[in-house]
């Protein structure tokens, strides 16, 4: 347990409005996915074929990373390639760069945040405008996105009426929810048509036809893309689908576990630059494929985890999520995907605590849209986490004392006999409110009195 | 060693020797699974879809595209909307009477009602489908307040992946577009909220097919 | 024509550390309902852990151990009963992975988890054997623990065991499928988060209004039972065994003998 964890969950179990505001979205979402699920008799078969696809796709990687290539090329687009987070943001703030950018909108992508391609275009002195409206949220605050879907869904509407009122230009009344978002359409309408640059992410790669497959709701993701000079897309190397139609089967999936709907309001396939008589469309379009930990990943025995469609319902669904939120994991994925992820991208050291603040009840896996076994990794983390030492020492050592006794049952049955009575002098009432060494558990619960003498004892004298 | 190629290296050889082959068969299970969502009438499930409570968009039918300007003046007319809009660039819808609405070939950005035609349409989750070209500005479809899209009902595909079907066949545009609904948003406490970014209302004007089934259709298709 | 009566299976009740140390009556109470469904129950006596705490902390080496001990404790029964579903999860999907494929382990781990069962499910599953001549007038809700619900798909056997119970009656709790927030040594390495679940769970039994909070795993119910008895809630715990065996007079979780 390091003291930043600690401190960031804490902090987030005593926030005020955190829990009614995770609450609010996340049980909406759990609502109408399992109204989704309950409406589609075919779900377990979609989730076999959604898991087989994407892993044909890792199985045959290569292939399909170089069939995407050669037709994004084909349709005009330009491919580079970036081994790491930092050489992706070098790339795009290049780009940016050498066409004079002085402003770029960015929609919603999980790529950008986990490169950390805000801060990389702000360090270059480029204006950025988050488009998607929990982004645009994000940035007026000055914070960090806290969930995959919905980024700002630790503010209450309160705190975003406050921000809009001070930062808006035209906010207008900001009575209702209605009003808010009216808002922030004034306020991004002009921006949309005089960035530079737009940026944007993928949900899917369509390698037969090099086309970029973005879903939102918004409707800020072909705002952003359309009227700018150039459309750069960010898009991690486990994107891939085959063809358009093994994108309808994860299209299938994703929105249903991700909002409960069928299909988000917008599925568009951007398929390379404006064409010749287009009369609008960027006039470059440039793919930037990421690696940054994937190919690592594949050697790691977590390929499972490439599978990912980023729909976030193991966050709707984590218990652990629910309480804290997503700021509290201190990385770019939060839940269950982000405990199974961040080791991979911030290092085991740091993010220690993920796989092991995790009560692996299996919910997660449960509601995987692709199947992938979500406690199965984390409990990886923790082996791994185990040989390098990383667990904590008081948790280590009280673990090898019980291993020790349970593997030499003489010795076990000694330490219950003499543990027993111990217990119970604390809890005559038969509760005890205090424990040594259980500070943890009695500081909020109650113990129950042990028996007098354990079952197998007990037994033991019955059958004399 | 490029980025590319390093990329590259690390990744293993493919496993399936014949990748085309293991991706069809991977397809051939589709049909089995689908959700329930299409009828006998896919024009029938599709409005079903277009005008139930999700998507809730608003839908009347035409029996002929000469009825198009008069539909879209009744509708300027009952949301209290001045007689302006742009209109797609293209021949079909240009070349229809607009007289009494000024009928622009541009849009500006806040333009407040655009009319486009929809190459096609799934009848599965009720998607109006937009290829981006030299008649089909993309911007149409996203900067209006209120968007009025015409449809041929006999362009209604049934399934998804008739969509992906009939796109292998031609070259791909720019932007292709499934739009399913008017904008949204549930990013303030996950309450609904229509005209996000993109258009508040989306209208649809069906050209042709059974007009006979104009009358209200359940919200759910068995 | 009369078909012959299957000889009674030689079944090992494996009672679980929690069980031994803390709560024997349920380990009294398993012995006797799978004695009621004509099993031969022996209770190996040099049983202790399952290797859970080891298996959840990354100790692979030490939970391969306990593994070994017990496949070899436990591999001559014909089945394995157990009063935990998380637990007998752990012989059942777990010991599994725990080998290599090719290793003679491997064959003998799947071995005994194919005939290695949660308790209630066993009862009602496998024996079909039904409460008789019980009655207990009082309301429960019913707490799905994690792993047998997940693991090992129980769910709705123990409500069918106690449905044939005359004069209880099942108030089902909201997200009664929800984790408690035990989590074996979760609780006890994050104890703030693990009380805030467990704060959700006490206010989604106590607002079903129910006398008695049931479930098949000790260390969820010790969990629940702990933080309502804190919280001056007066619902009283017991594992659903203890009841379907007759017991629903004696003390609940934590009350005096």
């Amino acid at each position: 347990m390091t003291a930043a964890f600690t401190a960031r969950a804490s902090a987030a179990l005593t926030d005020p409005t955190l829990k009614t505001a995770i609450e609010r979205t996340t049980g909406n979402a759990r609502a109408k996915r399992a109204a989704a699920v309950a409406a589609w008799p075919g779900f377990e078969a979609a989730r076999d074929l959604g898991r087989d696809i994407k892993d044909h796709v890792t199985q045959n990687l290569a292939f399909y990373l170089a069939t995407f290539e050669r037709n994004a090329i084909a349709s005009g687009a330009h491919v580079h390639w970036a081994r790491t987070a930092d050489e992706a943001c070098e790339i795009v703030v290049r780009l940016c760069r050498e066409a004079g950018a002085h402003s770029v909108t960015r929609a919603k992508s999980m790529l950008g945040e986990e490169i950390g391609l805000p801060h990389a275009l702000e360090a270059a002195g480029i204006t950025r405008v988050e488009t998607d409206l929990a982004e645009h949220i994000v940035q007026l605050a000055g914070d960090r996105p806290s969930h995959i879907v919905w980024p700002a869904l630790h503010k209450t509407r309160e705190q975003v009426r406050e921000m809009f009122a001070r930062l808006h230009h035209e906010p207008g009344g900001l009575d209702t929810v209605e009003a808010m978002v009216a808002s922030a359409r004034r306020e991004l309408r002009q921006k949309f048509m005089q960035a530079d640059v737009g940026i944007s992410g993928a949900n899917f790669l369509i390698a037969d036809t090099g086309a970029v497959c973005t879903v939102t709701n918004e409707g800020n993701a072909e705002l952003t893309t359309t009227p700018p000079r150039l459309h750069i897309v960010t898009a991690g190397i486990e994107k891939l689908v085959p063809s358009t139609a093994h994108a309808m089967s994860l299209l299938r999936l994703l929105v249903r576990s991700a909002t409960g709907a069928e299909l988000t309001q917008y599925t568009t396939f951007h398929c390379g630059p404006k064409r010749a008589n287009d009369p609008d469309g960027p006039s470059e379009f440039h793919i930037v494929l990421v690696d940054n930990g994937r190919t690592r990943m594949l050697t790691q025995g977590l390929e499972d985890m490439l599978r990912c469609l980023r729909c976030g319902a193991c966050l709707n669904h984590c218990v652990v999520y629910r309480q804290i939120g997503g700021h509290a994991y201190g990385g770019t994925y939060p839940g269950p995907m982000g405990a199974v992820l961040t080791p991979v991208l911030d290092g085991l050291k740091t993010a220690q605590d993920l796989p092991r603040a995790c009560t692996l009840n299996g919910l997660c896996a449960e509601v995987c849209p692709v199947k992938i076994p979500l406690p199965t990794l984390i409990k990886g983390w923790r082996d791994k986490s185990w040989r390098l030492g990383l667990e904590p020492r008081a948790a280590t050592l009280a673990l090898r004392l019980w291993r020790l006794a349970a593997q030499h049952p003489p010795l076990y049955r000694l330490g219950t006999r003499l543990a027993l009575p111990l217990l119970r002098r604390f809890a005559r009432t038969g509760w005890a409110r205090t424990l040594p060494l259980a500070g943890g558990w009695t500081a909020a619960r109650d113990f129950p009195a042990p028996a007098r003498k354990t079952f197998l004892d007990q037994l033991k004298e019955r059958r004399k | 060693m490029t980025a590319r190629d390093e990329i590259f290296a690390a990744l293993p050889r493919a496993a399936s020797a014949n990748p085309h082959a293991d991706a069809a068969a991977l397809l051939a299970r589709v049909p089995a699974l689908r959700p329930a969502r299409v009828g006998p009438d896919p024009v029938a499930s599709f409005l079903a879809r277009l005008t139930g409570p999700v998507i809730a968009a608003t839908a009347e039918r035409l029996a002929t595209r000469a009825e198009i300007p008069a539909a879209v003046r009744s509708y300027l007319a009952a949301n209290q909307l001045a007689p302006r809009l742009a209109l797609q660039p293209s021949a079909a819808l240009q070349t229809l009477d607009w007289s009494g609405i000024a009928a622009l070939p541009t849009i500006a950005v806040d333009e407040p009602v655009s009319v486009c035609e929809a190459d096609y349409a799934v009848a599965e989750t009720a998607s109006l489908v937009f290829r981006s070209g030299p008649h089909m500005p993309t911007l149409f479809a996203f900067l209006p307040l209120h968007h009025i899209v015409v449809l041929e009902a006999a362009k209604i595909l049934p399934w998804l992946e008739d969509a992906a079907a009939l796109e292998a066949t031609r070259p791909a545009p720019r932007n292709l577009n499934f739009v399913t609904g008017a904008s949204g948003t549930t990013d303030i406490e996950g309450t609904l909220v229509r005209g996000a970014h993109g258009p508040a209302h989306l209208h649809v004007l069906l050209i042709g097919g059974q007009i006979a089934a104009l009358a209200p259709q359940p919200a759910n298709v068995p | 024509m009369s078909t012959p009566i299957p000889p009674p299976p030689r079944v090992a009740l494996f009672a679980t550390c929690l069980v031994d140390a803390l709560r024997p009556a349920i380990g009294f109470s398993a012995l006797e309902l799978l004695e009621q469904a004509g099993c031969v129950v022996e209770v190996p006596p040099t049983q202790t852990c399952c290797g859970q705490p080891a298996l959840n902390s990354g100790d692979q080496a030490g939970a391969r151990a306990l593994a070994e001990r017990n496949i070899e404790l436990l591999e001559g029964f014909d089945a394995i009963i157990i009063p935990s579903g998380s637990c007998a999860g752990t012989l059942r999907a777990h010991y599994p992975e725990l080998f290599p494929p090719t290793s003679p382990w491997h064959a003998r781990a799947q071995a005994l988890a194919a005939k290695t069962y949660e308790l209630l499910s066993y009862l009602h599953d496998i024996r079909h054997w039904r409460p008789e001549n019980l009655a207990l007038p009082a309301s429960y809700t019913y707490h799905d623990s994690c792993s047998g619900l997940r693991e090992l798909g129980v769910k709705t056997q123990p409500r069918a065991l106690l449905a044939g119970i005359a004069g209880l009656t099942l108030t089902e709790m909201a997200e009664a499928e929800t984790c408690c927030g035990f989590g074996g040594t979760f609780c006890v390495k994050y104890p703030a988060l693990s009380t805030a679940i467990v704060s959700e769970k006490t206010a989604n039994i106590a607002a079903t209004g129910a006398d008695l909070l049931l479930g098949g795993d000790l260390g969820c119910l010790m969990n629940m039972a702990g933080r309502l008895h804190r919280q001056g809630h007066r619902v009283r715990a017991y594992h659903a065994a203890e009841l379907l065996a007759g017991r629903g007079a004696a003390p609940a979780i934590g009350e005096p003998e």
